[in-house]
């Protein structure tokens, strides 16, 4: 489904802190009443990193949290624009177009798995917000990194706190030492209605392999939020594709901005997303 | 359709656009996202993505790299084709004042004539403008190069079609105004210019190309000085309107190529970073 842009608007609001929440990760608090009151869980916004020509380009957030007329953004500070938001101040105007995108498909009922890999936990917070405002309460969060602390904050991606988070580190300085995907197993046991699944797409591939290799059933919501490097973000660039299997199982390429970002995981062409270039490449 | 003798910019064979400021083929898709976005019918013309005979997926990602002050692409004229567009496409622009003018793409001559024939009996579109300069195909860019072939091709659409002509030209080019002249004398009722320039980005960490094919086209702010370069070339070579294209990010870059000798504008990349610039560019030119 292409995304609903109606909503999306331009809104200039202000910073009110960027905040270092472990490791390298760092969290963007801005009044935005607009995005505030309208992204859905999984939609993002394209935030301007500064005011001149260069950085050119918006860089794509999803919206982490939303609290009254305030959103939240999380990222690392990697290049030139993930670096000027890293320096802004209090009081510092954000420039922000949303909310944009396709959001996750909301279930009534749990169990719900939460598979997050590195900065893949940015759709998450807002996600189990809304599960739970609809009285889904059985929400567990598989949580991985590279290291313990790139790993986000197992308290931030709930509040009240989530009670059940599995963490796994690569290099095994916490948690599970592997993959975040060798903790699905245990819960796939509770059999639960809906997966979400936002990370690095080795990790994404991974986590739908066990899936398969699992033989059980699959969950009947099972969508991952994906990413691309993104021009306009709202689907007349042509920039951001992604591919997707059609009916007759071949590849073409869908648009992570509009079509996306939250894709079906059963319709992705998972050999050729193994195969682009990783997304720092741009 | 606006009254004869009311203002607005006559780029000829009627079709007279009700203010200067229009955006960009590739930039724009067909409308439909930016119309929910921004007031599109305040726009004087919409040039679509580039449209071929067939549908085309599009070049392997990553498709799109930041460069200083501007942006490489390389989308490869992914497009749904001409069928699609006269038939899905043009009824949704039914009741827009906006003036569509489709942009035409292809690999061969033919391909070219097919698309205008299929676009000629559709109401809906004011116009065409043959995309003989995209970098990102193969045969695109060989028409925008030779003064001879781009004038063969604008004969042979001129053959089928009563529609306003305006032919979309290279800067990669020795001679830009040659191939603007070429085009005219074989009958192009306007010229817009340019399209994007050929450029390289190289991921340092692999030495490799960041986009697939090497190479894509350049846009963005940083080619304003260069395209307005070729657009006051092309406005001494020809008589037709020109329209100029490259950079622009307001109104005082736009009002550089009226300056030189164009009749009307497009903004381009601009509106992914704002999708109000052309909007803004409208107020600020005060047309």
């Amino acid at each position: 489904m292409t995304a609903d842009l109606s909503k999306a608007a331009l809104e200039k609001g202000e910073v009110l802190v960027v905040e270092r929440v472990g490791g390298g990760i760092l969290e963007l608090v801005a009044r935005l009443p607009h995005l505030a009151a309208t992204a859905m869980p999984g939609q993002f916004a394209q935030l301007r990193c500064g005011t001149g020509t260069t950085p050119l380009l918006r860089r794509p957030f999803s919206v982490a949290w939303t609290h009254d007329d305030t959103c939240g953004f999380v990222f690392e500070a990697v290049g030139a624009g993930t670096g000027i938001l890293s320096e802004l101040q209090p009081g510092d105007p954000v420039d922000s177009l949303g909310p944009l995108g396709n959001g996750f498909t909301l279930v009534e009922h749990g169990p719900a798995v939460c598979v997050s890999g590195g900065l893949g936990c940015a759709p998450f917070p807002l996600l189990i917000n809304e599960l739970r405002r609809r009285g889904v309460e059985d929400i567990v969060v598989l949580n991985g990194a590279r290291t313990a602390a790139r790993l986000y904050p197992a308290e931030r991606f709930g509040r009240p706190a989530v009670s059940v988070v599995a963490e796994a580190t690569d290099d095994g300085t916490r948690g599970y030492h592997g993959s975040v995907a060798a903790l699905l197993t245990p819960a796939l046991d509770s059999t639960p209605s809906a997966l979400y699944a936002c990370g690095p797409n080795p990790m994404l591939g991974a986590v739908m392999r066990t899936l398969v290799e699992s033989g059980a059933d699959l969950p009947q919501v099972l969508e991952a939020s994906l990413e691309a490097p993104m021009g306009c973000g709202f689907g007349t660039c042509l920039g951001c594709a992604l591919p997707m299997l059609d009916d007759g199982g071949g590849s073409v390429w869908k648009l992570c901005c509009t079509d996306g970002p939250v894709m079906p995981m059963r319709g992705v062409d998972w050999v050729g997303l193994s195969e682009l270039p990783g997304a720092d490449v741009a | 359709m606006t009254e004869p003798g009311a203002a607005g910019v006559d780029l000829g064979r009627g079709l007279i656009l009700p203010n200067p400021v229009g955006l960009a083929s590739g930039t724009a898709g067909y409308g439909f996202e930016l119309a929910q976005l921004i007031e599109l019918d305040r726009l004087g013309a919409l040039y679509t993505k580039g449209t071929t005979a067939a549908p085309r997926e599009g070049n392997p990602p990553p498709r799109v790299a930041e460069t200083g002050g501007g942006m490489l692409n390389s989308i490869g004229l992914q497009n749904p084709g001409v069928d699609v567009v006269a038939r899905d496409y043009a009824p949704r622009w039914r009741d827009w004042t906006i003036r569509v003018i489709v942009n035409i793409a292809g690999g061969s001559l033919d391909e070219y004539v097919h698309c205008a024939r299929v676009l000629e009996d559709v109401a809906e579109i004011a116009g065409l403008e043959l995309n003989i300069s995209c970098p990102n195909i193969t045969g695109g860019l060989d028409f925008g190069r030779d003064p001879v072939a781009a004038g063969q091709l604008v004969a042979a659409v001129r053959a089928v079609t009563e529609r306003c002509i305006i032919v979309k030209l290279s800067p990669n080019v020795t001679d830009i105004a040659a191939v603007a002249r070429a085009v005219e004398e074989a009958g192009a009722d306007a010229v817009s210019a340019v399209n994007t320039f050929i450029g390289r980005k190289i991921h340092r960490a692999s030495g490799r190309s960041v986009l697939p094919l090497g190479t894509g086209g350049m846009s963005g702010p940083a080619i304003q000085p260069l395209a307005l370069a070729a657009v006051a070339a092309v406005c001494d070579a020809v008589h037709v309107p020109v329209v100029g294209v490259g950079g622009i990010v307001d109104a005082a870059s736009a009002k550089d190529f009226l300056t030189v000798g164009a009749r009307a504008v497009q903004v381009g990349t601009a509106t992914f970073v704002n999708p109000e610039t052309a909007l803004q560019v409208l107020d600020g030119l005060g047309v």
